[in-house]
């Protein structure tokens, strides 16, 4: 328990770090946010008055205040493009993101996890050679260069799927829309699975070879238990831990990968939008997407912790781990 | 042969990277026509050809001839220097007086004025005119001067041509050489950075290995896209800004392992022997621990390199490099941009993804290689030193 | 060779193990054309010293050897030949009519999962008993073997040596099987332990009628406890029959050798082992 409460600190103390980071990083670059935004050539008086908008005529002090404020309220200021609350245009964005990245999530998990174990127990067999493959793929090839060539093969030679967007224009309405939407995400939620499963595959076959070969395998075995009770209560159930702790783990990189999708298939997500915000200096707009990816950091890394603790015994019942 | 592979390879893209395009006659700028094929492509479509002809006081003219066998060509532009007479362009279905003006000859077929002067509409195509149909053609002059006819058919070069003309097997050979500098020197600064801090943070103890390892778990908490997209957007896109970027949030892994194994080292008895002796700090420290872990980073130096190779290609492809450095990501970023797709121009994307690949798998392979040649029982200590520390 | 004291018996005739592949592609004869009978009601000790196949022979009767070994020959049960049967048919033999107890009951209990648990899974599995009834049986097996209440409800790493390897004897005891195969389940505790984990075994087979295999390295203390004794070496068995007449007139100049050696080797060895074993629970 104070191992958790320790944990929790840390956390937070990280957040903190990243929050005073975030603001200064935008602050500490040649002259001053406006310039990279602004017309040179705008009078002094309009550069006076857009930099009292974003309150960047005020003391250091007083600024860091309302970041801060701003920041916990996840209100995130205002664009510097739009002009607009920045949470105001990701409310609009982040849906289309976790549209994506949950399915992608869910299929690439259940795939990882089926032909994972099912290649740990056919050694040898075309399975284990698939998942060996896609292993080695999946950390070599670059995301946006397999989906590059889905998008060439399926979208330029074949005409399956669109090329670009997130619906057709103009969008269709009713029930349609649905189709429209699926029939959009469709190559890139495929993309995510394909380079996805690979690595969770790889793991979950190299962890379940060594959980399959353990005496109590052989002994459940020996019990005359039936083979699905076998594998999954007894061999798989004794690697949960791991398993969970690294797909928590790879949960923060799958959403800065949303980054890259999202720009190879010119969808409208959060991902892009730091991306833009990034390419048009709009600080606020980048900070707020760059913390909320922190914030997901720090909580996953938490609950792969506490899920450590519960799915553990050996861990839950001493109240910390080893 | 298959188990040095990954080095000739290597060594054959080292070579490739030092010697850069030119070595091979490959020029940078602008070639042919935009999203030429690659030459051994497609027999439909004409290479690029040169039609000489000149005459000089001796023969009052010239005639270069051309068997064509092909459809239509993209662009066709004349150029040289008449001094009298007459420039003909002889087709199956007629003849073309393209210049007979004494002076400077230049002439392209997407100029208007020559449009007018074959009697077309600004809006046809003076090639289509130039070449109605396959058979015997020819480029004369009568009088003298010399003038050179060159004719781009679509078809260019070993890669083709990008959406700018330029030469994609010039852009993907100088692209080796971006890939490898940040792929190799922001591994190398990391994996110092990590053996730096790692044994200080292991063999100095209390308040700096705290102070060490909580900066590792803050950066290992920020997630490393989105930061390196921050920071480039803020500090700028140059090759070598990335480099130290790259290296600043890449040396945390090092450091932990070298931390995990400068405290396993430091309590073996052998170690202890030395203190025993009289033996400094430094000393033991660079002397023997550094030795020691040298094969180990050394792997970890070659498995590292993919990562940041990737993360560059990454950026790039996001168009945050420096866009007069041609990179494999930035090759990635351009044909995604500027309508490969919508000309299905494959032979932009396929030669640097499948570089990016090719380059992955060799330090993949060779890092792998050097681990295995790395003392084992070393990497065996790292590993049980580096289980102690996640218990902790 | 053994007195047939029951019609229910597990009979092996001609039984070869061979593993493929070993280290460098080999091949290993690890048993060779082995022939025996166990009864209910006895107790029968097979005796060898590492590497005697001796634990090959007791692994392949529940068909549990790795997929390299390549086992020839018959093991009928009741008269029916279990070594024909698919896994899915050995659910039915195992641990319903033949339990096992492990080598070393260290690593025989996963690791996420109760001692009860494992208990009341075998009991819900094989005898169809409600999950309320289970626990009590559960309860009551443990209590049988010595443990009290509170031990059904730890994880295997909470128990010590001793105890776990009762529990294995308890979880074996289970479904009450016709037949109990012991890997030297007891050479991973300190003496004392060994003589009382051991001495509980065989007055529990005795008391319920059940066969009981035992698989050790030790000739004398096998003698002192079973019916009959089996001697193996080098995958063949050298000599076979009442305990009395093996340990105290042995025909073979191997059991000769391993009662001598043994009487040699015993406290030094028991002195050795401890200490570095205990370590490990």
């Amino acid at each position: 328990m104070i191992a958790l409460l320790k944990r929790v600190g840390a956390s937070v103390l990280v957040l903190g770090v990243v929050l005073v980071l975030n603001f200064f990083l935008f602050r500490i670059m040649p002259g001053d946010p406006l310039t990279s935004i602004v017309d040179p050539r705008f009078s002094p008086e309009a550069k006076a008055q857009l930099a009292a908008q974003w309150g960047l005529d005020r003391p250091m002090s007083e600024q860091f205040a309302v970041y801060i404020r701003e920041m916990l309220s996840f209100r995130f200021g205002l664009s510097m493009m739009t002009g607009a609350p920045v949470w105001d245009e990701l409310k609009t964005r982040v849906p289309n993101t976790v549209a994506l990245l949950l399915p992608a999530l869910i299929l690439s998990t259940a795939l990882g996890l089926s032909l994972g174990v099912k290649a740990a127990l056919a050694r040898g067999s075309i399975v284990e050679r698939v998942v060996l493959l896609s292993g080695a793929v999946s950390f070599s090839f670059p995301s946006f260069f397999v989906q590059l060539i889905l998008l060439l093969c399926f979208g330029y030679v074949w005409q399956v799927f669109p090329l670009r967007g997130t619906t057709s224009i103009p969008p269709p309405e009713g029930p349609l829309a649905i189709l429209d939407y699926v029939w959009h995400i469709a190559m890139p939620l495929f993309s995510l699975v394909i380079m996805g499963f690979g690595g969770l595959a790889l793991y979950i076959r190299n962890l379940m070879v060594k959980s399959l070969g353990e005496d109590y395998v052989l002994m459940a075995r020996a019990r005359g238990l039936p083979h699905g009770r076998v594998v999954w209560n007894h061999a798989f159930r004794s690697i949960l831990p791991p398993v969970l702790t690294i797909f928590l783990l790879s949960l923060p990189g799958v959403v800065s990968g949303a980054v890259i999708t999202e720009t190879v298939f010119s969808l409208n997500g959060a991902g892009r939008f730091l991306l833009e915000a990034t390419n048009s200096h709009d600080y606020p707009a980048a900070g707020a997407a760059f913390f909320l990816l922190a914030l997901l950091t720090v909580v996953c890394n938490l609950l792969a912790d506490l899920c450590y603790v519960i799915v553990d015994p050996r861990v839950r019942r001493e109240g910390s781990r080893g | 042969m298959r188990r040095n592979l990954s080095a000739i390879l290597l060594l054959v893209l080292l070579l490739l990277a030092l010697l850069g395009p030119g070595a091979f006659g490959l020029n940078d700028g602008a070639q042919a026509p935009p999203f030429s094929k690659p030459s051994w492509l497609d027999g439909a479509i004409a290479s690029t050809i040169v039609l000489d002809a000149m005459a000089n006081g001796n023969s009052n003219s010239a005639t270069a001839p051309l068997a064509w066998e092909h459809s239509a060509p993209i662009r066709v532009s004349v150029s040289g220097r008449l001094e009298s007479g007459e420039i003909r362009w002889a087709t199956p279905s007629g003849d073309f007086m393209l210049a007979n003006t004494p002076g400077e000859v230049d002439l392209d077929a997407r100029d208007i004025p020559f449009k007018r002067s074959l009697g077309i509409s600004p809006f046809d195509s003076a090639p289509n005119i130039l070449f109605p149909t396959r058979g015997e053609y020819a480029l004369s002059l009568t009088g003298t001067g010399e003038v050179t006819m060159r004719i781009e058919g679509g078809r260019w070069g070993l890669l083709g041509t990008d959406h700018r003309g330029r030469d994609i097997a010039a852009l993907f050979v100088r692209g080796i050489r971006v890939s490898l500098i940040v792929g190799i020197a922001a591994t190398f600064i990391a994996t110092l950075l990590g053996l730096s801090f790692g044994l200080l943070s292991g063999y100095a103890g209390g308040l700096t290995d705290a102070l060490i390892m909580r900066a590792v778990d803050v950066l290992l908490s920020i997630p490393t896209l989105p930061i390196l997209m921050v920071v480039t957007g803020i500090w700028g896109k140059g090759l070598w800004n990335l480099v130290v970027i790259l290296s600043v949030f890449s040396w945390m892994g090092t450091a932990r392992t070298v931390r995990a194994m400068t405290l396993s080292l430091r309590d073996a008895p052998w170690v202890e022997g030395l203190r025993a002796l009289g033996a400094r700090r430094n000393y033991i420290l660079f002397r023997h621990l550094v030795p020691e872990a040298l094969p180990l980073l050394l792997a970890n130096v070659a498995l590292g390199v993919p990562g940041a190779i990737l993360s560059e290609a990454g950026l790039a492809f996001l168009g945050l490099s420096d866009p007069r450095v041609p990179s494999w990501g930035r090759m990635l970023h351009e044909a995604h941009t500027f309508g490969a797709f919508t000309n299905g121009a494959w032979w932009m994307i396929l030669p640097p993804g499948l570089g990016i690949c090719l380059i992955c798998l060799i330090f993949m392979d060779i890092g792998r290689k050097l681990e295995e040649r790395a003392d084992p029982r070393l990497a065996q200590a790292a590993r049980s030193g580096a289980l102690k520390e996640a218990e902790v | 060779m053994s007195v047939m004291r029951d019609a229910v018996a597990i009979e092996l005739k001609n039984l070869s193990v061979t593993y493929r592949g070993g280290e460098g592609g080999r091949t290993v004869h690890a048993v060779r054309d082995c022939s025996f009978s166990v009864a209910r009601g006895d107790v029968l000790g097979i005796v060898g010293e590492s590497g005697s196949g001796k634990s090959s022979v007791l692994m392949a009767i529940p068909r549990l050897l790795p997929a390299s070994a390549l086992v020839t020959g018959g093991i009928f049960c009741d008269g029916t030949e279990i070594s024909s049967l698919d896994e899915r048919g050995m659910g039915v033999w195992r641990w319903r009519r033949i339990a096992l107890v492990p080598q070393s009951a260290m690593n025989s209990f996963t690791p996420h999962i109760t001692i009860e648990r494992h208990i009341t899974e075998v009991l819900e599995h094989h005898m169809r008993t409600p999950r309320r009834d289970a626990r009590e049986r559960a309860e009551e097996l443990l209590w049988t073997v010595r443990l009290d209440g509170s031990a059904g409800a730890r994880y295997p790493h909470e128990l010590s040596g001793g105890q776990k390897q009762r529990a294995a004897l308890a979880t074996a005891l289970a479904c009450g099987p016709d037949f109990l195969l012991a890997d030297e389940p007891t050479t991973a505790l300190d003496v004392i332990t060994q003589k009382e984990v051991l001495d509980m075994t065989v007055s529990l087979v005795r008391e319920r009628g059940m066969g009981l295999l035992l698989v050790t390295h030790d000739l004398p203390l096998a003698a002192g406890i079973c019916d009959s004794l089996v001697v193996m070496r080098e995958g063949a068995i050298v000599e076979s029959g009442p305990s009395q007449q093996v340990a105290s007139n042995p025909e073979n100049d191997y059991t000769k050798l391993l009662i001598g050696a043994i009487r040699d080797m015993e406290r030094p060895r028991g002195l050795e082992e401890t200490p570095a074993r205990k370590t490990r629970g």
